[in-house]
């Protein structure tokens, strides 16, 4: 083969005394894709972000083209050519997509010829966009599609993706794909970090694995010869499977039903409207959607963190109009909320404490009920710390200080405990790796067995493996209720999502 | 009836000029993402330069730069601890102004009684002869001209200009600007320098032209004003002109009242309408969702560090 394009060489990060990155060695060709595989936690954006200028790494070096360079910013990476779409876009939502791209390439695009260049890099590549909206208006397949243009304007010849389709529709995964190919015809070195397998076999020309802060591997991809069963298992370090195993189970009393269930977002601009749906028990029922359309709202509806505006809620057998709802009780429903860090725990305080937090009636002790039992607290922190084989020296650690997959096992083993009647889970595996991800998937699936069980997941794998029946929610509205057991029905969720009803 | 309104409105520009320097300054550092709760303690040490400097010299213009520059150097102390050191800034801020008043008062203890430079009032050819109009605006301080040129050159700079680009951005989200190639440390030192230029030219006018001479008291809380006019104007320097005016007019009614002794209303109630207002419209900016978006600087306060 040519020279790479780039070669690290031994690169070494620490965050403090947590080795990200240890030793790593790279090669990375032009007109070729390069899938970065690892769990959560291996490293991959760490060390893509050494190459991008972003963090100084303590060790090691990086040659583009034959050439030792050393980044001390984003802004020299990128006038080297090595640009980077991070997993938080990095685009100012209160400006337009112009703004943006001129923040970031006055000196190419600058002055009045700036809608044309922008227009036609865009159209060269096929990335519609409109230079005139607010970031904050766009989705965000148009946010990343506005990335790409950044870079493409930069000249970068290096694009480095940092999971680009975690975000994604299935419908704008594909287009992501056709883009990414037409860039590799460009002869554009592309790094593509994730860790979904058949993205990797469908689009790589190599493969490198990353594991616990090395790399484990680097090879060409040869399709006829790697199945996503080796490389789940060079991934994890273990045999992994993929497939869970769901009982049947026959389908019990209702336990929640909305009627004409209508309110605001939470953040966005979508509204929900005339929601129709109930879970029974021994159920998942799955709520399908691309962020954004009006789901977040819904939930948070639900578990009566704010106010609907109209329609009825029917939970555990009575029935209460939407003003009535917010303030009703609900000891009997768990919520697992999607910002695990913010809503779902206390960062700064312990695990036993957050573990108490929802459930702190049962801990009041004293004549007055005034006092709380730290002792019980601690002893039932602990045992769950056990049970779910939580990553943590002790109980005692800080809700901040886990990885977002024990955290999660935290969060949801609290509302586990409270055995209640309807579970609600948002996004409940989101940026968390194969086995930790498996992990939450046996939860509740054991958890259906006791309650119903409301998934409200963007991811379309999740809800195959997992639900009963899927409703799909587009713009606010609940397009179609749809029975995973029905074959012939279950291509159209991809679809639905979209907005495409026929 | 006519001869009152003139005369209220020339005292209600007269006493605004200071917080409009001030307000454009702190507009211009916290669009760049930094709090800076220093003003009072800027503008006290501007005033002190700047009277300071034309005592020493007999000369306006190096008075006038002696009170900016002074400004200028105790804001960069804010720089460093916030930018550098990513202190807490409003703690910062406050321990500025406490450090600003203090300095002042220990080193103008000479100076007190002492008559300096004096920067009067003229009348601008032409325009002061508009009926009213010019009257009002135009038979005032240079400061006063200075801040009618200042404030949309703020503006146009801001919104129209790369470095307003960069400024904003920075503010809004300085990961995004970092990314995209921006210096956001120096930004954002700049942005806090400008602003404390602002705050030191403000307190020079204090003392060079609106109340000629040095007390230690004699920026009476103006630099607090002026950062509650930074909200009440939506981090917009155009609309500092309507934030300071209205504050100048409270000023000038008190000082009317004063004078033909009649009292509607009473002075306590006219010093605090500046708060009220810039409370209730504190309500409303943030109140609604959308227009919150375009308020204040998403970033406003938060320090930023790549590998965080
Ligand atoms: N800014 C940071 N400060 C401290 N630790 C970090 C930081 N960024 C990442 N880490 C840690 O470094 C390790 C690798 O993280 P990362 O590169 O994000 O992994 P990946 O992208 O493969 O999921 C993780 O253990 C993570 O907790
Ligand atoms: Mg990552």
């Amino acid at each position: 083969m040519t020279t790479p394009v780039i070669s690290l060489s031994g690169i070494s990060k620490y965050f403090g005394t947590l080795a990200a990155n240890r030793d790593i060695h790279l090669n990375v060709h032009g007109g070729r894709i390069h899938a970065l595989l690892g769990e959560n936690g291996a490293g991959k954006s760490t060390l893509m972000s050494v190459l991008a200028g972003r963090y100084q790494p303590d060790d090691g070096s990086i040659a583009l083209h034959g050439r030792e360079m050393r980044f001390t910013s984003p802004a020299q990476a990128l006038e080297s050519g090595i640009g980077m779409v991070y997993q938080r876009f990095m685009l100012i939502e209160s400006m337009t997509v112009t703004e943006n791209l001129l923040l970031a390439a006055q000196k190419k695009i600058g002055g009045s010829n700036c809608r044309r260049l922008i227009s036609e890099t865009a159209e060269q590549y096929g990335l519609a966009i409109d230079p005139d909206k607010y970031v904050y208006e766009l989705s965000m397949g148009e946010r990343q599609r506005v990335e790409i243009v950044k870079l493409l304007l930069l000249d970068a010849d290096v694009l480095i993706f940092d999971e680009p389709t975690a975000v994604l529709t299935p419908v704008e995964i594909d287009a992501f794909f056709t883009v990414l190919k037409k860039l590799r015809s460009a002869d554009k070195a592309i790094i593509f970090i994730t860790h979904k397998l058949e993205e990797v076999l469908e689009l790589a020309d190599d493969i490198s694995i990353m594991r616990k802060g090395r790399v484990i591997i680097s090879t060409e991809a040869d399709r006829k010869q790697i199945s996503k069963r080796q490389l789940a298992r060079l991934m994890v370090g273990r045999d992994v499977v993929l497939r869970v195993n769901k009982e049947e189970i026959p389908p019990g009393e209702t336990v929640l039903r909305l009627r004409n269930f209508s309110g605001a977002d939470v953040h966005g601009t979508t509204r929900f409207e005339n929601i129709d749906f109930e879970v029974r028990r021994g159920e998942i029922f799955a709520i399908i959607g691309v962020a954004g359309n009006g789901q977040s709202g819904l939930v948070s509806a639900i578990a009566g963190l704010t106010r609907a505006d109209s329609g009825e809620v029917s939970f555990a057998g009575s029935t209460f109009n939407a003003r009535e709802w917010a303030k009703a009780p609900k000891d009997d429903m768990a919520y697992v909320p999607e910002d695990r860090y913010h809503t779902g725990c206390v960062g700064s305080m312990s695990i036993a404490e957050n573990f108490a937090l929802t459930q702190i009636g049962k801990y009041r002790k004293g004549a007055t009920k005034l006092a709380l039992d730290w002792q019980k607290m601690s002893e039932d922190g602990t045992r769950a710390v056990e049970e779910f084989k939580i990553k943590a020296q002790s109980a005692q650690d800080t809700a901040q200080s886990l990885s977002g997959g024990n955290l999660q096992k935290v969060i949801l083993s609290r509302e586990l405990s409270r055995n209640p009647k309807l579970f609600i889970a948002e996004q409940p595996t989101q940026g968390l790796d194969i086995s930790a991800t498996e992990e939450i998937w046996q939860a509740l699936l054991k958890c259906r067995e006791r309650a119903g069980v409301l998934l409200v997941t963007g991811d379309l794998k999740e809800v195959l493996s997992l639900s009963d029946r899927i409703g799909v929610i587009f713009n606010g509205r609940l397009l179609d209720i749809i029975d995973a057991t029905d074959s012939d029905q279950i291509g159209r969720v991809g679809l639905l999502m979209a907005g495409v009803t026929s | 009836m006519m001869e009152d309104i003139v005369f209220i409105g020339q005292i209600a520009i007269k006493s605004s000029v200071a917080v409009l320097l001030a307000t454009i300054g702190e507009i211009i550092t916290e669009r760049g993402g930094v709090l800076n709760l220093g003003v009072e303690g800027m503008m006290i040490v501007g005033a002190l330069a700047g009277f300071a400097a034309g005592f020493a010299t007999g000369n306006p213009y190096l008075a006038i730069a002696a009170g900016a520059m002074a400004g200028g150097a105790l804001s960069l102390i804010h720089a460093f601890f916030t930018i550098k050191l990513r202190s807490n800034q409003v703690l910062c801020g406050l321990a500025l102004t406490i450090l600003g008043l203090g300095l002042a008062n220990f080193l103008g203890r000479p100076l007190i009684g002492e008559a300096g430079v004096r920067i009067r009032a003229f009348a601008v050819p032409y325009l002061s002869e508009i009926p009213y109009l010019g009257e009002i605006f135009f038979q005032q301080s240079p400061y006063a001209y200075g801040a009618y040129i200042l404030g949309p050159l703020a503006w146009y700079v801001m919104f129209k200009t790369r470095a307003g680009l960069v400024l904003r951005a920075v503010g809004e989200d300085a990961a995004a600007a970092d990314a995209a190639g921006v210096n956001v440390a120096a930004t954002r030192t700049i942005a806090i320098w400008v602003g404390g230029l602002f705050s030191g030219l403000a307190g020079s006018y204090l003392s060079l032209s609106y109340t000629p001479g040095w007390k230690e008291t004699m920026t009476g809380g103006q630099g607090w004003i002026a950062i509650a006019m930074v909200i009440f104007c939506t981090w917009n320097p155009l609309r500092a002109f309507w934030g300071a005016l209205l504050f100048g007019g409270l000023t000038a009614l008190q000082f009317f009242f004063q004078a033909t002794s009649i009292d509607i209303i009473p002075a306590y109630v006219l010093k605090m309408l500046p708060y009220l207002l810039t409370i209730g419209v504190l309500v409303l900016v943030t109140s609604s969702g959308k227009r919150r978006r375009s308020a204040s600087p998403a970033d406003l306060g938060v320090p930023f560090s790549r590998e965080s």
